[in-house]
This record gives structure tokens, sequence and C-alpha cells, in this order.
């Protein structure tokens, strides 16, 4: 500093005032804050990111594959439906032919009719099975195709071997005896290759039948899958979306309710709710900062008020100063050397007198940021009784303070509940007559946690119907120019902050009561839960200590 | 002639201590007192030529004991001093009757010449 002072008392006074207003306890709060709301902002994203985008897509993803499973299900079982038919159909017309073939054969051995169609149809049936053979050894194994065409092939030579045998014009007993000896194999050959064709049939009606059944489970068992894949995915998906707006709406309410601790990560991923949770950090360091630019501005304007009663209280000291100075001047010769001293000495006293009157305002005025510590209550509302002191010469009121002994402390910010009780005391002062006396009376409050202030004063009142608007923003009963309507509004937010309330009670032409009650200091956790289970109606029961 | 007498009424020590001996070299007889309720028994017993009394004080203010004053003593004059000067407390001062009005801090001739004056308009009153 290379300022020059006019004392060496001026620089030092300087320099302790520049210490005073030093970083310690205000920007160490500030970075609290500033570190606070980083930390979150980096917790935040942190987690791995699991976005309701990804979620939503993989959810029908999920469900576009299982689709596409089902549908390739079905057409794989009704191609299979649509081969067993076509097969079905074959083995119908092999059945058909071989049915033929032994009518005609039980022609020829009943009426003598020519065997040539019966060859015929056998040949049809044995080329029905060869052209056909792939899809007959699928179905039948390569074991029983081969047999089918064996008892064929044995059918077909019977059949030759009679033929052969008619062509060469046999007759007599030796005809007859191979001929009832290849009839009794040909009956036995055309059995079994019936038998063969209809066990075909009926297995592969079977099949055909469970086929038909399959494609009806797949279908019943998917749906039902579907549903309850659908039914677990909406409510992961709507649980999702709804807690965590659940969630939000608790977080606004906090907002509201003056607690701007930033918001910290509830999930072990992050997703669009994340931005949103960002989004909201941001806003509540706004409002934080909005709130602190309010406070001060309400703080300067209380400083305002006060300022008139300082400045007609400075002209005492200042008078004494210069009668003092005046009387100095025009006696000094005939003053003595004692007279002379008593007299500087008066001036020296005056002077600190006129400091102790700016430096209480200058203390108050300052602007520092919000910082908790353990107060005496007794203590802060004396020092603000001090502050309003000339306010109250000025306007010629009496103020009592009274205390239930050894209170115990209370957790909060000096200046901003001085500024709470010095805006009470000030409205209290501007309500009351001329002459008349306001009360502010410290006492446990009816919650053994806590402490009331109460700040009585016996003016006008307030009248019931404007009763529960006082605490509004920009509401106000002064005049024109005379009041911001913010008084209390930033009252109750700072004592809201405290974890505290105001409640007010009035009647007409009695008086106000206006109670303060905060939090002591052995339970600051409790703070925020106390908070929220008291609802903010204006009521209040009667006035007076309650020890 | 019977000397002049100058009550002078101020709860700031210093007013009465400081005006005390400049007055009566002056030539005046001069009686302080800072609070008003010794003032007040004192104006049971004389009315002084000239009152100086503060506004702002604890029990009776200024302007009820310059009212006393007025009632009492009604050819007395009675100048206020006030650190508190505004414009409707010094327009009702002189409704009252003051007879001048004036605000701190103010220098000690500014008191003599009041005081001058309004000796001058008290022995008329009497006259």
């Amino acid at each position: 500093m290379n300022q020059i002072y006019d004392s060496p008392d001026e620089a030092r006074q300087v320099a302790e005032a520049d210490t005073q207003m030093g970083p310690d306890p205000e920007v160490a709060g500030r970075y609290e804050r500033i570190r606070a709301a980083e930390e979150a902002h980096r917790a935040l994203l942190a987690r791995p990111r699991f976005s309701l985008h990804l979620q939503i897509y993989l959810g029908f993803f999920l469900i576009f594959l299982f689709v596409l499973g089902i549908s390739v299900a079905l057409v794989v079982n009704m191609y299979s439906v649509e081969n067993r038919l076509r097969f079905l159909e074959l083995v119908n017309e092999y059945v058909v032919q071989i049915d033929q073939t032994r009518r005609f054969e039980k022609n020829y051995f009943l009426y003598g009719t020519n065997l040539k169609d019966a060859v015929e149809n056998i040949y049809q049936a044995k080329d029905l099975l060869n052209r056909n053979a792939e899809e007959i050894g699928k179905v039948m194994g390569k074991a029983g195709q081969s047999r089918v065409l064996q008892n064929i092939k044995i059918y077909g030579d019977l059949l030759q071997r009679l033929e052969k045998l008619e062509q060469q014009g046999m007759r007599g007993a030796d005809y007859q005896r191979v001929k009832n000896e290849i009839e009794l194999q040909l009956r036995e050959s055309g059995h079994r290759l019936l038998s063969l064709g209809q066990d075909l049939t009926k297995r592969e009606k079977k099949s055909l039948t469970d086929a038909i059944a399959h494609s009806r489970y797949i279908t019943i068992y998917s749906l039902i899958f579907l549903l309850i894949f659908l039914g677990v995915y909406a409510f992961f998906l709507g649980a999702r979306i709804l807690r965590t707006i659940k969630r939000f709406s608790n977080y606004a309410q906090r907002i509201a309710s003056g607690d701007y601790t930033p918001i910290t990560p509830a999930r072990g991923y992050r997703d669009e709710f994340t931005d949103l949770a960002l989004a909201f950090n941001h806003m509540i360091q706004e409002l934080e900062n909005r709130e602190a630019v309010l406070i001060q501005s309400h703080k300067m304007r209380a400083v305002g008020t006060l300022t008139a009663g300082v400045a007609h209280e400075l002209n005492n000291p200042l008078n004494n100063i210069t009668l003092t100075a005046d009387m100095l001047l025009e006696d000094y010769d005939s003053l003595d050397d004692e007279e002379r001293k008593e007299m500087i000495t008066d001036v020296v006293n005056e002077t600190a007198r006129s400091k102790k009157i700016i430096s209480n305002l200058l203390d108050f005025a300052r602007e520092s940021s919000s910082q908790l510590e353990p107060l005496d209550l007794v203590q802060l509302l004396q020092e603000t009784i001090d502050l309003a002191s000339n306010q109250i010469k000025l306007s010629g009121i009496k103020i009592e303070l009274q205390a239930t002994d050894n209170l115990p402390r209370i957790h909060g910010d000096i200046q901003q509940l001085e500024q709470v009780f010095l805006n009470l005391i000030l409205n209290a002062i501007d309500a009351s007559p001329k002459g008349s006396k306001i009360q502010v009376i410290i006492v446990p409050a009816d919650d053994p946690h806590y402490l009331a202030v109460k700040i009585i004063d016996f003016g006008s009142g307030i009248p019931c119907n404007i009763l529960n608007s006082i605490f509004d923003p920009f509401f106000t009963t002064k005049g024109k120019g005379k009041g911001t309507g913010l008084g209390l509004c930033v009252s109750q937010g700072i004592v809201g902050k405290h974890g505290g309330r105001i409640r007010v009670s009035s009647r007409e032409g009695a008086g106000s009561t206006f109670t303060v009650t905060l939090p002591i200091t052995t339970i600051p956790a409790e703070i925020g839960a106390a908070t929220d289970s008291r609802s903010n109606i204006s009521s209040f029961g009667s006035p007076g200590p309650q020890a | 002639m019977k000397e002049t007498t100058v009550c002078i009424l101020d709860d700031e020590p210093i007013v009465g201590d400081r005006l005390k001996p400049e007055l009566e070299d002056d030539g005046y007889s001069v009686e302080v007192f800072t609070d008003s309720a010794s003032a007040l028994n004192r104006l049971d017993e004389t009315c002084f030529d000239v009152f100086i009394t503060d506004l702002k004080m604890e029990g009776v203010d200024g302007m009820g004991f310059l009212e006393k004053v007025k009632e009492k003593c009604p050819d007395s004059e009675v100048i206020v001093i006030t650190g508190y000067g505004t414009l409707e407390s010094a327009r009702e001062a002189l409704i009252k009757g003051a007879y001048d009005f004036i605000t701190k801090p103010f220098r000690i001739g500014e008191i003599r010449a009041a005081v001058k004056k309004a000796k001058k308009r008290a022995k008329r009153n009497i006259a």
C-alpha cells in the first residue's frame, strides 16, 4: 500500500480494516459452495451413460428381433406343413396305385382278367417312389425306403412271373400249383405294400397335425411371452421415467423452500435426466446468486433507513466537538492547562463516540457471504437493537428486551439474522404510535429444539384480510417509495434457510406479534427434516413468555 | 437591573459545560440540567428569562418541556436546539411558541446571538 495517511493510527486502522475484510470466512464459504457445486457436477458426469434413448431403442430392437424370430419360425413351420401336405398327397397317390394294382390282381384271380393293368399300376407306383425318392427317403429313412422298394420289386417280380406263366400257356396241375404259390406270395406282398402305404399315410397325417399344432403353440406362447416382455419393459421404462420425475419434483420443492444444495447422483448411470440435473444445479447457483443480491439490496435499504438516525445522532458528538473547539479558540489564553486538557479529552472522546455510531452501521452494511456459526441470540438481538437505537430514539419509542436465562445457542449467519430482526424491529417502529413501546422476548419455543423470538408492538395491528399476504413479495402497506414489499419476503427466505420460520399474529387496534423460531445449535443435521415437516401457515398462539 | 437568567437543558453534559461559562461571561446567570425531570422541578420554583432545550430526551422531551414552560412562564423565551432537525419539528416548535430553532452542530456565537435577542424579547414581554 503506497497510500499516505495523516497519522500512523489511521494507517493502522486501515490495515486492520483490510485484514477484517480479508478472505477468511466469506471467501471460504463461497469456495465451499463452488467446490460442492463442482463436485456434484463431476459426480453427475462420472457415471456410465445409459440414456433413455438407448433403453427405448434397445427395447424396440429386442421386440423387433423377437417378432422376427416368431415370423421365421412360423414361415419355416408353414413350409414344413406345405411339404407334409405335398408328401401326404404323394403317399395317397401311391396308396391309390397300390390299391388299384391289388384290385386288378384280385380281378385276375377271380375273373381271369388281364394282368397288364396291375403291372402298369405297380410300375406307376414304383415310378412315383423313384421320382420322389429323395423326399420319401427323408421321411421314411433309407431303410424304410429300400424296404418299400424291395417290396415293390418283389411284387413286380411276382406279377411278371405270373404274366410269363400266362404267356407260356401252361395248363394243368403244375400250372395251378405254381399259380397258387405265386398268388399266395402276391397277396402277402400286396398286403404288405398296402399296409406300408397306409402306415406311411397315418404317420404323415400325424406329423401334419403335429406341425399345425406346433405353429399354433408358437403363436400362443410367443404372444404370451411378448405380452410379459412388453409389460416388464413398460414397467421398467415407466418406473425409470416416473421415479426420476418425482425425484425432480421433490428437488423443485426443496429448492423453493430455500435449500440450495446441489443435486448429487442418485443412480448408477447418467442419461437425459442428468442434463436436467446439471441444468437444475446451474439454476440453483443462479438462484443463490440472485438471492444474495436481493438480500444485500434489501440490507442496503435498511442501511438507508438507519442512516437517517445515524446522521441525526452524529450531530450530538459533532456539536460537542464544535462547542469545545470553539471555546478553546475563543478563550484559549484565559483557560488553565487543566481545563484545556479536559476539553481536548472531550474532543477525543466525542470523536470516538462518532466513530462508534458509524462503525455499527458499517459493520452491518458490509457485504459478506453466508457463514453459519453458533450464535447467542440474546447478544445478537441486543446488537440489532443497538443498531436501530438511533432510529428508536428518533421515533420516541421504547424497546424492551427480555430473555429467559441460560438459553442454548442457535445455529446461523449473524449478519443475515441481524438483518431479519432489524427488519422486524423497524417494521414494529413504523407500526407503533409515538411514546409506545416494543417488546422483544426470547424464550424456548414449544418445540424443544427451537428458540422463539417474539417482537411485539402495540400499534394498529394488521387487518385479517391481509394477514396472509404480508409475506408475499412486493406486498406493502407503506406508502409509495417507502417500502419495497420485500422485507418480510426476504426475511422469511433467510429464516427458512436457517431451518426456522416466521409467524405472525395480530389484532386490529391492539398490535402485532412476529415470532421467529430458529433451531438450536445441537441439531444442525435435523434442520432440513424439521423444515420439511413444518407447514407455512401464518398462525400463532398467545403472546408472552412460555418458559 | 436584574440579572438575566438562562436555563440550559440538554442530556449531553458537554453542551452545558461549554455554554455555561461563555454565557456567564456575557453576564447571564446560568443553570444547567441534563434531565428534564430536574429541570421541571426547578421550573416549579422559578421562571428563567431564557430557556435553551434539546428536543430528544428521556422522559419529557424538549417539545413537552417547551409546552410546560410556555404554560407556566408565558413571558419567557425558549430556544430549541436539536441534532434531529427536521422541517416538521422546527415548525411544531415554533407553533408551540419557541423563539428560535437551532440545529446541532452550532457555534457558540450562534447561541450567544440567539440568547441576546431572546433576552431583549423577554424583557419586552415583561415590560
